[in-house]
């Protein structure tokens, strides 16, 4: 029977780092190719040895698609193409194309910086690797191969975001990568159409949580900051250069020019500019308000917001800085920490997660003295706030987007597991499908309807289609014909052919035992077809060719044995000459 | 706590535990009753993950059971996991995996024996019959703690006796893939420790005698070779494989002897299952040196399995076979047909006299052509592209098949292309339905691309050769072609030119290569000017290696130079893609390098434009939003210094001090560790000597610098050379203050030896500039040091620690988060927290 199979090899019941395999009418898709940023070495990549053993993984997969630009989703992509060796297609949006690179590239200029770091890819790689994606558009089809065809939908959560159905033939898979169901300040919700899949694989982080609404966060962001301004503080905003930071820089933008502030913002790596250039690029990927405003105004394009000079650091006087890493563990962003920790009127805002083993984590986690170089000990004094703003879709959300795809079943990853298994008992009693949460290296497979192509004549179908309405794809209709199977429907549907057997019973008059009785057969058959393949089994029987005769006794009469005689249909012609040679009976034994 | 487990012996106090600081020592408690209490969840799983690295490096220095005497919380919290309660499964499987680290050691091991622990974790007892064991989290902990555990007979007894094997062999079958091949490694390290023999005696060479483990082991794969499912033959073929790649003792002999027969029935069904993992098993059998291949039948096996399979089967086993090192010809030959059947089917479709293909034709079963009519695309593309791969791999080794059939090869691989670009005209129906199968197919023409640019290594007849370039050539012209596939086009075509005939004594290419150039050049200008950023990328790189070359060859600068590739080139500095900026910048910078930017012109118009080429780099170092064409910049700067390139020759210092001042200002701290490697150069250049081999060993200079040492020292000091270095010694990344600090222990050491300088030791400009360099260490780098005097610079490097600087560097940047100290803070900082900031991610 044809069936779907999935295999994650990361985000199985855990939120580290994606990767999913899967297997559709033999076609092998991976979904995601993510890092883990919480280790320095190999372990922060998937294990990739599990797909093929010692295969080629270019002769393996058949494509890699990867949902959105976040490390954990893509991080591990140059690592596998350029050094485990995939050769293959790798499909993605055009804006996480362009997007990318650009966070590669800044992983691999924190990972290079901080030192220890081997096997780890270069700019080389990353621009190698980035040569084999194929950038798709928004509700695009596109042929992977002949049979293996993919699409991309709106998934909300950053800038380029995708779901991705995967279809061969009638058997398709939805998934969908992270994704938010409630629009943002920058972009719009996640949708899908009824697709009806034969499964939606879909991302739980929050799966046991309502969300509050955004703007409650964001309204206590831009209360804290202008407190802290207000108060002659400096506010450090430690980001990864592309993403969040752009949305927390609309924020800030746009609550300078109401409240007309005068405290200097700064963006630290110049990399506004290449910001605004892919929002510009790519604005019908952002919300509508930002869509319908950008005639007048460029929400991309920032008054107050400047690039930072080292020197500036040291100015007096409150000021905002976005610094990179987001997670305060090498760079910029840590050496202005370090500057400004000491006073209690500077604030930093932790705008997302940060792994352990950085500053950042000892900070969110309530340390306030922190061990440094030479071990010299920084007393941080200075206010520290965390504000999550990542966007995805919370409990409501994802049944909201079950309901939407309507799925024959329901796989979580991206998730924890007891969080996970709520859920899943949500969604199996609400829409009374099946819900999978495997663990990393559990495969999951879900048998699916065969689905075999039937050639009909034009003529029947016009004659079909004039009695009735125009066909309707979700309507069936009834046909009428003779249906003709071939070897190849057989297979793909995994039955055996069905064996015709004829049979015949011949009486012989032998009192001897059946087994003699069989004997005799056996020789006269053996002297009569010289041409023939003639046994004589351990049980008892005697073949010729396909045709098995078996001597049994008469039930009445001792004296008269039965021959059961059968023979396949291709050996039609050879049965019935046995049949009619039995039949003039068995020549006398010698006594 | 230590139920049952007496007080280690304090014979062995004596020995150091090499174990953790007290620090450590002094949170490890805290952190145990932490991770023993099931209210308390671990937000960040790698923790745990890191914790247990820390414990094996202590272990793996020292001795365990000091470390559990020094540390009673550990027994303790060993002992906490047998009591029955809503552990998380994340901690217990760390907890088993921390007892199998701990009781590698037989002594550690024998102290938790006493104390009945391990039996209560890891048998039945344990979690192995409890709710946790569907956790696969717990199942591979359990796993993991055996195999580390299993290192002594103490363990192997302990092992046999308590059950474990059966449960192993059962989880070979486990639904999680980890656990499943874990646990089929762990049979494989079970079954080599017990055949190890006791007190290190050989064991027996009859099978009947080994060790009741073994036996059991070797019998369990016994009966899962012989079963019907293929799920259990694969994981004995498995088990077989590691087992036979690890271990090459004469028992594995004795193993193969006896299990080889059932192995070879499994060629007798049809279709023979498992056939991947038979062939990894065939092959790791042949590989091994304990095994001599030719009294165990492996021969005949192996040449019966590549008859058996279907070809996309034998493939990898004809490889494997290809590169053994002493196997019989013939086998060879069997193995060699294999790989060429897909490329001789398609040359026999597209021969105008069928049998004359030139491939040797195999004896195998051939389901390209007896299958006739051909498989399915799928099949067919996925033999084709295997067995290009295959042959590619097979190409470099010592140990090909010789003679190599190279023409027939290069005509597949050409027609191959042909039949993908629509360009072949075959002449029977089995060529018109491969054309139909293959035409447009980017897979097949990527493998394709890449197998003709490794052929390119041999020779060929003129006629294909010339066919080789026209197909090339009609692919980098075709509009069909793929970005990936014109990369490709583009790597096979720089291989075959460098492949080219050359006239003894020259480097130019041959008159043919230069004739195709010619029709090549028009192409590349075209793709230079391709909406697609890839190509045009592919494109620089490609024009970038061509002028390495040959920029120096008349034939190939004059063509070049007749052609709008230069101008394009320069065009595309000013590309909307950084990649296309920074690569467009490298070719420039080589262009230039070799006189091949523009037109043959006067010289006094030539002189002007270069001009303008190093304005227009210096613009884009200063001004790109983007840190790869910048960095691209500095590389060519960097080499053009080097290799004293006119336009820098004529005043280098000022090229010197405007690049530096740049690059010192630079955002991406990778331009700055390259302006530090130009000022490296300029550096060796003042001081007249030529570069070591590598430049950052200090040692004494073999001669003195040519003139006065203030008289060198001055160009460097016009250059503000020292003004960048000391600022980059304390710049908050870690490689560009590496690169300063070797930068000046290299000029320290070259000073050292010179004499004429007095060094102003206590002048007022020595405490001033010491005074800027405090300050700038403390990150204050507002003020600038202003124009230094050669011997102020030598005094101030003096009085640097310059030593001690290189070895803080020489540490990782985080290495305080990353300690084990800094991990069991964390831990136990987390512990509250964790309800304000759940787990989250991007």
């Amino acid at each position: 029977m044809p069936e779907i199979r999935v295999t994650p090899l990361g985000a199985g019941q855990d939120v580290g780092r994606s990767c999913i395999l899967v297997s559709i009418a033999g076609k092998n898709v991976m979904l995601d190719c993510g890092m883990h940023m919480g280790f320095n070495d190999d372990r922060r990549f998937p294990d990739f040895s599990y797909i093929t053993r010692n295969g080629r993984l270019t002769d393996f997969l058949d494509c890699v698609i990867i949902s959105h630009f976040h490390l954990d989703h893509c991080g591990a992509l140059p690592y596998f193409s350029e050094m485990v060796g995939y050769d293959g297609p790798i499909y993605m949006t055009h804006p996480t194309q362009a997007i990318c690179p650009i966070l590669l590239e800044d992983y691999r200029k924190i990972a290079v910086d901080k030192k220890g770091e081997a096997n780890f890819f270069t700019s080389q790689m990353i621009k190698d690797c980035m040569k084999k994606v194929v950038a798709v558009h928004l509700h695009q089809t596109v042929q992977v191969d002949d049979e293996l065809e993919i699409k991309a939908y709106y998934a909300g959560h950053v800038l380029g975001a995708a779901m991705f159905q995967i279809k061969v033939g009638s058997e398709s898979v939805v998934y969908t990568g992270d994704y938010n169901m409630t629009p943002d300040r920058h972009l719009g919700a996640a949708w899908i159409d009824k697709c009806r899949p034969n499964l939606l694989i879909t991302e739980s982080t929050y799966a046991t949580t309502i969300r509050d609404s955004k703007r409650c966060r964001e309204r206590d962001f831009l209360k804290k900051v202008h407190e802290a301004v207000e108060h002659g503080g400096k506010v450090l905003i430690p980001v990864f250069a592309l993403g969040r930071a752009q949305e927390l820089c609309i924020l800030l933008e746009t609550f300078w020019e109401r409240m007309n502030l005068k405290a200097p913002i700064y963006f630290s790596t110049g990399l506004t500019e290449k910001a605004n250039h892919y929002y510009k690029l790519f604005i019908t990927w952002t919300n509508q308000k930002i869509r319908k405003t950008f005639v007048q105004r460029n929400m991309f394009e920032f008054k107050h917001i400047k690039a930072f000079d080292r020197a500036f650091a040291d100015n007096p006087g409150p000021m905002v800085v976005f610094a990179t890493p987001g997670m305060l563990h090498a760079g910029q962003s840590l050496q202005i920490f370090r500057k400004w920790a000491g006073n209690e009127k500077n604030m930093v805002i932790m705008p997302g997660y940060c792994v352990q083993g950085t500053v950042g984590h000892k900070i969110l986690s309530g340390q306030r003295k922190l061990e440094m170089e030479g071990r010299q000990v920084l007393e941080v004094k200075m206010q520290v706030e965390y504000m999550s703003f990542s966007a995805h879709a919370d409990a409501k959300g994802i049944m909201q987007l079950v309901g939407q795809a309507e799925p024959e079943s329901v796989l979580l990853v991206h998730g924890e597991a007891k969080k996970m298994e709520f859920l899943k008992q949500k969604i199996e009693q609400e829409f009374r499908v099946n819900c999978y949460m495997p663990a990393n290296g559990e495969t999951v497979t879900l048998p699916t309807s065969p689905s075999i192509p039937v050639g009909i004549s034009l003529g029947l179908l016009k004659r079909e289609m004039a009695q009735g309405l125009l066909p309707d794809a979700k309507k069936p209709r009834l046909l009428h014909g003779t249906l003709i199977m071939k070897d190849s429907a057989l297979k793909e549907l995994g039955l055996a052919e069905h064996q015709l057997r004829f049979t015949c019973r011949v009486h012989l008059h032998d009192p001897r035992k059946e087994q003699e009785t069989a004997m005799r057969v056996y020789s006269h058959l053996k002297s009569v077809l010289k041409d023939h393949c003639v046994q004589h089994l351990p049980d008892g029987s005697v073949t010729v060719e396909s045709i098995l005769i078996q001597a049994a006794a008469h039930s009445e009469d001792p004296g008269t044995k039965v021959l059961l005689v059968s023979w396949t249909y291709q050996d039609e012609e050879l049965g019935s000459y046995l049949t009619s040679l039995l039949k003039k009976g068995l020549p006398q034994a010698p006594s | 706590m230590t139920e049952g487990l007496p007080v280690p012996s304090a014979g062995l106090a004596g020995i150091s535990s090499l174990t953790m600081d007290p620090e450590c020592s002094q949170l490890l408690p805290a952190l145990c009753a932490v991770l023993a209490d099931p209210r308390q969840p671990m937000a960040d799983d790698t923790c745990l993950e890191k914790l247990l690295d820390w414990f094996k490096t202590i272990t793996e220095a020292g001795s365990s059971l000091l470390l559990l005497q020094e540390n009673p919380c550990l027994v303790e919290l060993l002992c906490h996991m047998l009591k029955p309660q809503d552990l998380s499964s994340r901690v217990l499987s760390f907890s088993l995996r921390l007892t199998g680290v701990l009781a590698a050691q037989e002594d550690c091991f024998q102290y938790l024996q006493q104390g009945e622990l391990l039996p209560k974790l890891f048998g039945e007892a344990g979690p192995l019959g409890g709710a946790a064991w569907t956790s696969p989290a717990v199942r591979s902990g359990w796993i993991q703690g055996l195999r580390s555990l299993a290192q002594h007979p103490s363990a192997l007894h302990f092992l046999a006796h308590c059950g474990a094997v059966d449960t192993i062999f059962s989880l070979q079958e486990d639904s999680s893939l980890f656990v499943a091949s874990a646990a089929g490694q762990l049979l494989v390290h079970i079954l080599g420790l017990s055949m190890q023999g006791p007190a290190g005696g050989p064991p027996s060479l009859q099978a009947g005698d080994w060790p009741a483990c073994a036996q059991k082991i070797v019998g369990h794969i016994e009966e899962s070779l012989r079963a019907t499912a293929t799920p259990q033959i694969t994981q004995a073929l498995n088990v077989l494989t590691t087992t036979f790649g690890h271990y090459h003792d004469p028992w594995t002999q004795v193993l193969w002897v006896q299990l080889s027969p059932l192995v070879a029935g499994l060629l007798e069904k049809d279709p023979v299952p498992a056939a991947h993992s038979l062939v990894d098993l065939l092959l790791s059998v042949a590989r091994s040196p304990g095994l001599s291949s030719s009294s165990c039948g492996l021969w005949e096996t192996l040449a019966q399995t590549l008859s058996h399979l279907s070809p996309t089967q034998a493939g990898p086993l004809a490889l494997g076979i290809l590169k053994l090192q002493d196997c019989p010809q013939a086998l060879r030959a069997q193995a060699f047909a294999v790989l060429l059947q897909p490329l001789a089917c398609v040359l026999k479709a597209m021969a105008q006299d069928p049998g004359s293909s030139g491939v040797p034709d195999g004896t195998v079963g051939d389901s390209m052509t007896a299958g006739t009519p051909l498989p399915s695309k799928a099949a067919c593309v996925g033999l084709l592209c295997r067995s290009l791969a295959h042959l590619e791999l097979l190409l470099p080794l010592p140990q090909r098949p010789c003679p190599w059939p190279q023409a027939p090869l290069l005509g597949a691989a050409v027609t191959l292309l042909q039949l993908c670009g629509g360009s072949a005209r075959p002449a029977c129906d089995m060529g018109r339905h491969l054309c139909t199968l293959l035409l447009g197919c980017v897979r097949v023409q990527r493998a394709a691309l890449d197998f003709l640019g490794a052929l390119s290594d041999g020779t060929g007849p003129r006629e294909l050769v010339t066919q080789v370039f026209a197909v090339l050539l009609e692919y980098l012209r075709s509009p069909d072609s793929s970005p990936t596939v014109l990369k490709k086009a583009f790597q096979a075509t720089f291989r075959w030119l460098l492949s080219s005939p050359k006239t003894p004594g020259c480097w130019d290419l041959d008159p043919h290569a230069l004739l195709f150039l010619r029709d090549l050049l028009p192409v590349l200008q075209k793709r230079l000017c391709s909406p697609c950023w890839e190509v045009r990328d592919s494109s620089l790189e490609f024009l970038t290696q061509m002028a390495r070359h040959w920029g120096g060859q008349a034939g190939f600068r004059h063509a070049l130079l007749a052609s709008e590739v230069p101008k394009l080139t320069e065009q595309l500095l000013r590309d909307p893609e950084s990649y296309v900026r920074a690569s467009a910048v490298t070719a420039m910078g080589q262009l230039s390098s070799q006189g091949l930017c523009f037109p043959p012109a006067g010289p006094e118009h030539h002189g002007g434009q270069q001009k303008s080429l190093l304005v227009e780099l210096l613009h884009i170092l200063s001004t790109d939003s983007e840190g790869f064409p910048r960095r691209a910049v500095m590389q060519v700067f960097t080499q053009w210094l080097r290799d004293s390139h006119a336009d820098v020759a004529g005043d280098t210092e000022q090229f010197v001090a405007g690049v530096l001042q740049v690059a010192s200002q630079d955002l991406d701290w990778e331009v700055r560790a390259q302006g530090l490697e130009l000022a490296l150069v300029f550096l060796e250049q003042t001081l007249g000597q030529p570069r070591s081999h590598c430049p950052h060993a200090v040692t004494p200079p073999v001669e003195a610098p040519v003139g006065p040492l203030a008289q060198a020292l001055q160009p460097l000091c016009r250059v503000r050379l020292f003004d960048f270095a000391f600022r980059a010694l304390f710049d908050c990344d870690r490689p560009v203050a590496q690169k300063s600090c070797d930068l000046l222990l290299f000029l320290r050491a070259k000073t050292a030896s010179s004499s004429g300088l007095q060094e102003s030791r206590s002048s007022p400009d020595v405490a001033s500039v010491e005074a800027a360099l405090q300050r700038w260490q403390a990150g204050d780098q507002a003020q600038p040091l202003g124009d230094l005097e050669p011997e102020v610079v030598l005094a101030v490097l003096r009085s640097l620690d310059l030593e001690g600087l290189r070895g803080a560097l020489a540490e990782s940047s985080d290495h305080v988060e990353k300690s084990p100290q800094s991990l069991l803070q964390d831990m136990l900082a987390t512990v509250g927290v964790l309800g304000e900031n759940e787990a989250d991610c991007y």
